[in-house]
Parts: structure tokens; sequence; C-alpha cells
């Protein structure tokens, strides 16, 4: 009882502080690796050792860290997403498709129910982006794409790129997802300029990301869950314990739900809304570019 | 078989090419960008600066871009 008091004063007062100089905290994100102090520069590649090590368990390691549940997350947010034929739409830190392909299979079987005459020409229109800034992981994904006989199809585009600085023209994209990889950005607030900029106007922007727990007692479960399970199954699974543990360091560094929510508001956006899911271990915010 | 997939891919990678240069912008000066066939790159103009594009994947992550000039300047050099 009196730890969670010192524990609840403590977060208290690290939430005063940062509400103090927001600049101060956006410094530590960029200037974190997990739980380690890293120079700026070296963050990025830092990360993308991280997934390049992990490129080919990822999938795997995901169902197993979740229980399969990271499938129902991603269904909700292409739900929310509501996707339509001929909409141009970005995901990034979309590496290996999950996103992407439920997008795509969303739009497809949309034409499917509906009226044959419908749009032929508005299905080709389609357009979904894959951007990642590791290759490792978009090759996964091009793979998973051959696998499923998508390797022609002109709809999913795979790009290298990064999302502090996008490779897409201004007002392009009708929607923006990115799933489990704003945590990543070294710069969050840029990667959230870079969405406003390329989305129209009315575009949708919309991230899945592990969040903060409050709940008293779930919460020192899932931190108990968070650093002594997934570090020893990133080890069993992927072969790679550190990837994990920076993983879950990450999780923890990143901005709370209602913090991170101020700085899409920041970036322009509005309408800025989130939702919790399994108690906040993940969250889905969202947002519109009007 | 093998032989057969090889073209496919290279045909497909063609016409991928083309429209991604009408797609994609440069990420640093957010301009267009040219397909060049020569170098099977995405040129930006603007700011000398072409990006690869590997395995029909094109990498345009700023720190990816080579810098062209200097590249003409090495070539008159040696």
């Amino acid at each position: 009882m009196a730890l969670r008091l010192l524990s609840s004063r403590r977060r208290l007062g690290s939430i005063v502080l940062s509400y103090r100089s927001p600049l101060a905290s956006l410094h530590s994100h960029a200037t974190s690796f997990g739980f380690q102090q890293v120079k700026e520069e070296e963050k990025s590649k830092l990360v993308s050792n991280v997934f390049t090590n992990v490129a080919s368990s990822y999938d795997i390691m995901n169902d197993v860290m979740s229980a399969g549940l990271h499938r129902l997350w991603k269904e909700r947010l292409v739900g929310k997403l509501s996707p339509f034929a001929g909409m141009k739409h970005l995901d990034v830190a979309g590496g290996t498709g999950d996103v992407a392909f439920r997008i795509f299979d969303a739009v497809n079987s949309v034409k499917r129910r509906a009226l044959r005459k419908v749009d032929e020409a508005s299905i080709e229109e389609t357009q979904i982006y894959v951007c990642d800034i590791n290759p490792n992981m978009l090759n996964v994904g091009k793979q998973r794409a051959a696998e499923r006989g998508l390797s022609d199809n002109r709809s999913l585009v795979w790009v290298e790129g990064d999302a502090e600085a996008l490779s897409f023209d201004d007002d392009s994209m009708d929607g923006y997802t990115i799933a489990f990889g704003i945590r990543n950005v070294t710069h969050i607030e840029k990667a959230l300029a870079e969405a406003y900029r390329v989305l129209k106007r009315g575009g949708r922007f919309l991230c899945l990301e592990l969040s903060h727990v409050d709940i008293p007692v779930f919460k020192e479960l899932y931190d108990l869950y968070s650093f002594q399970v997934i570090p020893n199954l990133g080890e069993l699974i992927a072969g790679d314990r550190d990837s994990y543990q920076y993983l879950v360091e990450s999780v923890r560094r990143f901005p709370p739900q209602e913090r991170f929510a101020k700085m899409i508001g920041d970036a322009g956006f509005e309408k800025v809304e989130y939702e919790n899911l399994v108690g906040g271990v993940v969250a889905i915010h969202s947002a519109i570019k009007l | 078989m093998v032989r057969i997939s090889r073209v496919m891919l290279k045909e497909a990678g063609n016409a991928i090419d083309k429209t991604l240069s009408e797609i994609l912008v440069c990420p640093l000066s957010k301009q267009p960008l040219r397909f060049c066939e020569k170098t099977k790159s995405l040129v930006s103009d603007t700011i000398g600066v072409s990006f690869p594009i590997k395995d029909g994947i094109p990498c345009l992550v700023p720190k990816d871009g080579k810098i062209l000039d200097e590249d003409a300047d090495a070539s008159k050099a040696s």
C-alpha cells in the first residue's frame, strides 16, 4: 500500500514537472532508448537495429506476447478508419503489412458486397502506401503480400521512408495510420506534423499504440508481465532479449494517453479522441484534419 | 519458372517505378521526383539528390539520399 502511494506520488511529481516544461519532456523522449539515455542522433539507429533483429519473428512474437489480441486491436483500428474504395491511405511504420492488408481486404470486400455496377475504377484507384524506415520489415511485408498473391497488385505500394520526413505530397492522403510505431520515432512532434501535412482536409489520423495502465492491481500484474515475461519470450522465440527489453521500456517512456492527445492537438488536428483497450494496455488515438 | 517470375518481377518493377515517380515527392524538399532509367533511382532535381530503389522498394529515408553533384565531380576528377 505504501509502495503504491510512493509510486503514485512520484508519478504525480513527474507529471507536474513535465507540464511545466513540455519541451524538456519531448527532449527526453528523443534521448531515451527505453530506460537508457542516448544521444538524439543515435536513437534512430538503435531503433533500426532492434527491428532489423526482430523482423523475421515480429509477427509471431506479436501473437505470443498479446495472446493474439493484437489482431483484434488492429481490426478495431481499421474499423475506425472506415476504409472506402478509391481512398489513398498511408500506413506508417507498417512494415510487415498487418494494417495495410486489413485495409486492403476491407476495401475489396465492400466491393464484393456492393452492387456489381459499382465503380471498378474506384477500386483500381485505391492506393495503400506502406511506409517503414526499416527495409527488413518491408521485405517481410512484401513476402506476405506475395504469399497472398498480391505482389503485382497496384493498390499496395511499399516505400522505405522516415515518419519524420515523409516522401508524400501535402494534402494527398485520405487516411493515415501508425500502429505500434510512433513510440519508436525519435521526434514524435515531427511525425505528427508530417502526418498533418500529408493528410487532406477531412483526412483521418489514427494511432494504435501501447499505452499506460492506471487500474490498480491490474497495473502491477501488467508490469510484472512486461518486465518478467516478455524479455524471456523474446529470448526464447526471437533469440533476442535486449530488443524486447527495449520494447517494454519504451512503452513506459512514451507519453500517457492525455499528454499524447494534447500533442496531437498541438500538431493542428481537431476532434482528438482516444479509446483505451484492455484497461489502457493499448490506446487508439484518433483525430481529423479540418 | 524462376526465369519467368524474374521477368514478371522486372516488368512489374518498371510499371511501379513510373507510378512511384508520379506519386512520391522528395522527403527533404517535398518537390516531385524524377525516375532515372540509367541508375534506376528517383532523383530530386531541386536539391540534386538521388534515392535508390532496392527490390522494387524506393528508399526515401533522407540519409539514404546520394548527393549527385559529388558523384559528377568524382567522375571528372578520375
